[in-house]
């Protein structure tokens, strides 16, 4: 994409099960697939053991021999590079300690993330990316509401893995997702104003900020200095308010597994029906000179492909963005 | 007599709003896709270890899910799946001081299980893929089996056997090692279970296997495969199995054109006096277009039809031997 | 920009997205077809192609081809290129070697021009005999009657603005190197071109870039899509269609770029520079869903061949 904003893709959509997307060839028609829809520089998003060999760092450098390899493997689709590495702690995986369930939220789990995060911030300054995205703390459902201590304790993990990420040349944005235990408005503020600006940026995504009943055009230009990264997706519904603490969120809610059967949250820029004001955001990231990455995703989505594609005719048609 | 005891080990894939997923995405595709199995026939059902969790979660615990399938025409969970596919510092079977932490995960595998109907099989694969374990010597080859000679004896408590499933791309997969691995298990405590695809990927002969470990096995996968691994695929880090450069699909379901002889071990399995559960597995159906769906209802036609058939004649030899 | 080009990129209609009730084509509904037509020029296509019995649905669900084209360009697309004529060949009545049944193919042209006369197309593309089954022992003489049946609806095309130009696929009754040259030394070039598709002659075991050489003068536009495999015995005569019935192979068509693919596109594409060709190139993937593939990927990857590797060629 030719335009002031830096513009990227998120590989997540085609990494949906275990066992896909584990062949070269495969994502090797990812990468043509998103290279051919304007976008040369994409994100990634950790996973765990072998079948994640374009998502675990590990498990990249085994298939491609060092960072300059894998650069080389993206580089034979027209890809140049990588913004941004997204990695959750609280995922459980075989690399952490073999699956510990550990959470930002427990500090006697902070030593150990902290650790963790090595692999990643190596990885992204490796690479030559901008962003290790975090998400900053479990669901909600699965843990006690948090209180400002809570909300200190995990800010201070965060600001702990914000001083390595600044020793190693690259920005820590934390994620905001719409089953966080860290949820409303005031707490997201609260974990913004409980980190250090100068090492911990804040990645905006615009359609979980949406499900999460927060206003991501309002809160952009609320703490424009603070977004150091953008997930750019739409949605057509809005959590009625409590929805992400029903037990299970990950299912009962996102994959309509209870309450109201919505199976699908996410969808593509132009969506029927969608709830975010594209346009409205993208004008506010050209006012204020938005300097990060904007990453358009698809996750949670349909056939990759095709969201791709009609995420491009967006930017092209409709924000005038050439490719 | 027609065999009855047929389950399904756990894979699916089906399309959702949210692309291919496995039908946990919700109870609604849980619901369809056990109405499918049991109208097929299958009365057994196989799961993963990792799945127990999820399972808990949507119907209030694994007895729960249990009885979801109970009212689905099914008698029972009948085989439980555990593995550590790839090595890390914490889990890996060759390595001895791994195997409290592994024998801690059984257990708490186990726990998930309390109050079932009564789950027959604890299956395992034996080791991590080959190519973090080699070389594979005998003292590695003891090392693991003296792990699972532990976890065998454990299971029992639980009145499950520990049985064991190997892969093509695990660490013991010729048949001499596989002769050695028996040689160091307790007969009493660790089980053999027939993958009838991934014998014939490694060159190992699945009915012969089963004629010589009969007393000891507890049970089968039936898929099959069309490729015998001629060019050390089970070599490829980080993965073999879906990573191989000549072999883009190895499983397939049975009638299709593959290289295991199901009829002949169907005979030998009568002629044994084996009568356990008999697992279907399709594995990566999806592969090239396949539907799970699809593959699982063409692979009991296959049971009903072809394999029915072998039965029956196995009967009537011994029949006639009486 | 887009005037300095030589070549645009056109794509051919076909095509599946996966629906709630199975796969449909891009006619299911408005939605979809939006769909599809933002995904086409997301990747950087130019322009549609489409088939005659499409209309009936231009006419049905949009108001006609001339208010269906506008929707194109909504989309950012140019417009409708080439429409391609499916007919039912029939020896009873519709056969091109059979020159009792002429009146009745030249009478469906006139009807056929009639309703596109709305809008401006290049080509009516057509396969220019019956299956190969109905037409052998493909003679000397059947292709001379052919000939002249086609010279007949390429005057009467013309006389629309529309050229006729001739589509050879592997199973039909003009397929073979030679009868293709005889083919053409019958017709006259003023009304019948040559339509290239390099899959269907790498089927037939005829080499297109060589084809297309001999012809050059005469083509008139090209289906660019790749094959892995060459028809053997008689791949070529299964009924009722061999494209799917063949006994060799599943999957007969794969995009440009594919694996093991048995098309030189770089020799193609050097040929269509070196022969001075301009105009449209179309991207065909036909059954590209078969064996697990999907038609946005097919395309955006096809596309991603023609920027990539292509146009680094000629452009």
């Amino acid at each position: 994409m030719k335009d002031t904003l830096r513009w990227a893709y998120a590989l997540n959509q085609w990494n949906v099960r275990l066992d896909v997307f584990v062949r070269h060839e495969d994502q090797q028609r990812a990468l043509k697939t998103v290279s051919a829809c304007g976008f040369d520089t994409i994100e990634l998003a950790s996973g765990t053991g072998r079948w994640d060999n374009i998502s675990r760092p590990e498990v990249i450098l085994l298939n491609h021999g060092s960072h300059q390899g894998f650069l080389d493997f993206l580089r034979r689709a027209q890809v140049r590079g990588v913004s941004s590495v997204f990695w959750d702690p609280q995922a459980p995986t075989e690399e952490e300690e073999g699956y510990a369930f550990r959470s930002t939220a427990n500090p006697a789990d902070a030593d150990a993330i902290v650790e963790w995060s090595k692999p990643f911030v190596d990885f992204v300054a490796g690479v030559g990316a901008d962003q290790l995205v975090v998400r900053p703390v479990g669901s909600a459902w699965m843990t006690p509401p948090l209180d400002a201590d809570g909300i200190k304790v995990v800010a201070d993990v965060w600001n702990r893995i914000g001083e390595r990420t600044a020793a190693a040349g690259i920005g820590l944005a934390l994620h905001y997702d719409c089953l966080g235990a860290v949820h409303t408005h005031a707490e997201l503020t609260g974990l913004l104003e409980a980190t250090d600006p100068a090492t911990v940026g804040f990645a905006l995504d615009t359609a979980e900020l949406t499900v999460g009943g927060i206003d991501p055009v309002a809160f952009y230009r609320e703490h424009a200095d603070r977004v150091t990264h953008v997930h750019l997706k739409d949605t057509r519904y809005a959590d009625t308010g409590e929805e992400y603490r029903m037990p299970g969120a990950e299912s009962t809610m996102l994959k309509g597994g209870a309450g109201r059967r919505i199976e699908r949250w996410f969808y593509e820029l132009g969506t029927e029906g969608g709830l975010v004001d594209v346009p409205g955001f993208v004008a506010a990231l050209r006012e204020h000179g938005y300097p990060g990455w904007v990453v358009v995703e698809s996750d949670h989505g349909g056939n990759p492909a095709e969201l791709a594609m009609l995420n491009s005719w967006y930017l092209q048609r409709v924000l005038g963005v050439a490719k | 007599m027609v065999w009855t005891k047929w389950s399904y080990m756990d894979h699916w894939v089906t399309e959702t709003p949210q692309g291919p997923q496995p039908p946990s995405f919700n109870r609604a595709y849980m619901d369809r896709y056990v109405k499918q199995l049991s109208a097929l026939g299958f009365t057994g059902f196989d799961t993963f270890f990792f799945y127990l969790p999820l399972y808990a979660g949507m119907y209030g615990g694994v007895p729960g899910f249990e009885r979801f399938l109970q009212d689905n025409g099914f008698d029972k969970i009948t085989g439980i799946f555990s593995a550590y596919p790839s090595a890390t510092r914490y889990t890996a079977p060759h390595v001895r001081e791994t195997h409290d932490r592994i024998v801690a995960d059984c257990e708490n595998t186990l726990r998930m299980c309390e109050g079932l109907t009564g789950v027959e099989n604890f299956i395992v694969m034996p080791t991590s893929t080959h190519h973090q374990t080699e070389p594979v010597t005998d003292d590695t080859i003891k090392v693991v089996a003296d792990l699972w000679n532990r976890v065998g004896a454990l299971t029992l408590q639980h009145g499950m056997k520990t049985t064991c499933h190997f892969e093509f791309w695990g660490a013991i997969r010729t048949r001499e090692q596989l002769d050695t691995f028996f040689r160091h298990t307790d007969p009493e405590l660790v089980f053999f279970f027939c993958d009838t695809a991934q014998h014939t990927i490694a060159g190992v002969d699945p009915v012969q296997m089963f004629r010589d470990y009969s007393d000891r096995c507890t049970g089968f996968h039936f898929k099959d495969t069309k490729n015998v691994d001629e060019h050390e695929a089970y070599r490829t880090p980080p993965d073999p199995e879906l990573m191989a450069p000549q072999v883009t699909r190895w499983f397939y379901e049975m009638g299709e054109g593959g290289l295991v002889d199901f009829p002949a071990l169907m005979k030998e399995i009568v002629a044994s006096g084996y009568d356990g559960w008999l697992t279907v597995e399709h594995d990566k159906a999806e592969l090239g277009g396949g539907s799970y769906a699809e593959a699982t209802a063409v692979a009991k036609w296959y049971i009903d039809n072809v394999l029915a058939e072998a039965e029956a004649e196995a009967r009537a030899e011994l029949e006639t031997a009486r | 920009m887009s005037d300095e080009r030589a070549i645009k990129w056109s794509y051919m209609d076909h095509w599946r997205s996966n629906g709630p009730a199975g796969p449909v084509d891009q006619w299911h509904s408005h939605r979809t077809m939006s769909a599809f037509l933002k995904q086409i020029k997301a990747v950087g296509f130019d322009a549609i192609d489409t088939f005659d019995f499409r209309i009936w649905q231009m006419y049905g669900d949009y108001g006609g081809p001339a208010k269906y084209q506008e929707m194109v360009q909504d989309h950012g697309l140019e417009r409708i290129v080439n429409t391609f004529h499916a007919a039912d060949y029939d020896v009873r009545n519709y056969a091109p070697h059979l020159p009792e049944t002429h009146e009745n193919i030249l009478e469906d042209f006139r009807v056929t021009m009639g309703r596109w006369s709305e809008i401006e197309l290049d080509n009516i593309i057509v396969m220019p005999a019956t299956l190969y089954y109905d037409m052998e022992p493909v003679t000397e003489d059947k292709l001379k009657y052919s000939a002249e049946c086609w010279n007949k609806v390429g005057e009467i095309t013309a006389g629309s603005g529309v050229r006729l130009t001739c589509h050879h696929e592997f199973f039909c009754g003009i397929q073979s190197e030679p009868d293709i040259d005889t083919f053409y030394s019958y017709t006259d070039p003023r009304y019948v071109s040559l339509f290239v598709d390099t899959a269907q002659h790498c089927i037939a075991g005829v080499d297109p870039v060589a084809l297309y050489d001999r012809h050059a003068h005469r083509v008139s536009g090209f289906h660019f899509k790749d094959t892995r495999n060459v028809a053997t015995g008689d791949d070529h005569r299964h009924r009722p269609d061999s494209e799917i019935m063949a006994p060799t192979t599943g999957k007969w068509f794969h995009e440009m770029g594919t694996d093991q693919g048995l098309v030189d596109f770089a020799a193609m594409m050097t040929a269509v520079r070196d022969n001075g060709y301009r105009g449209w190139i179309s991207v065909e993937h036909d059954k590209a869903n078969k064996e697990g593939g999907d038609y946005s990927e097919s395309t955006a990857i096809s596309r991603w061949y023609a920027k990539n590797v292509l146009e680094e060629i000629y452009r």
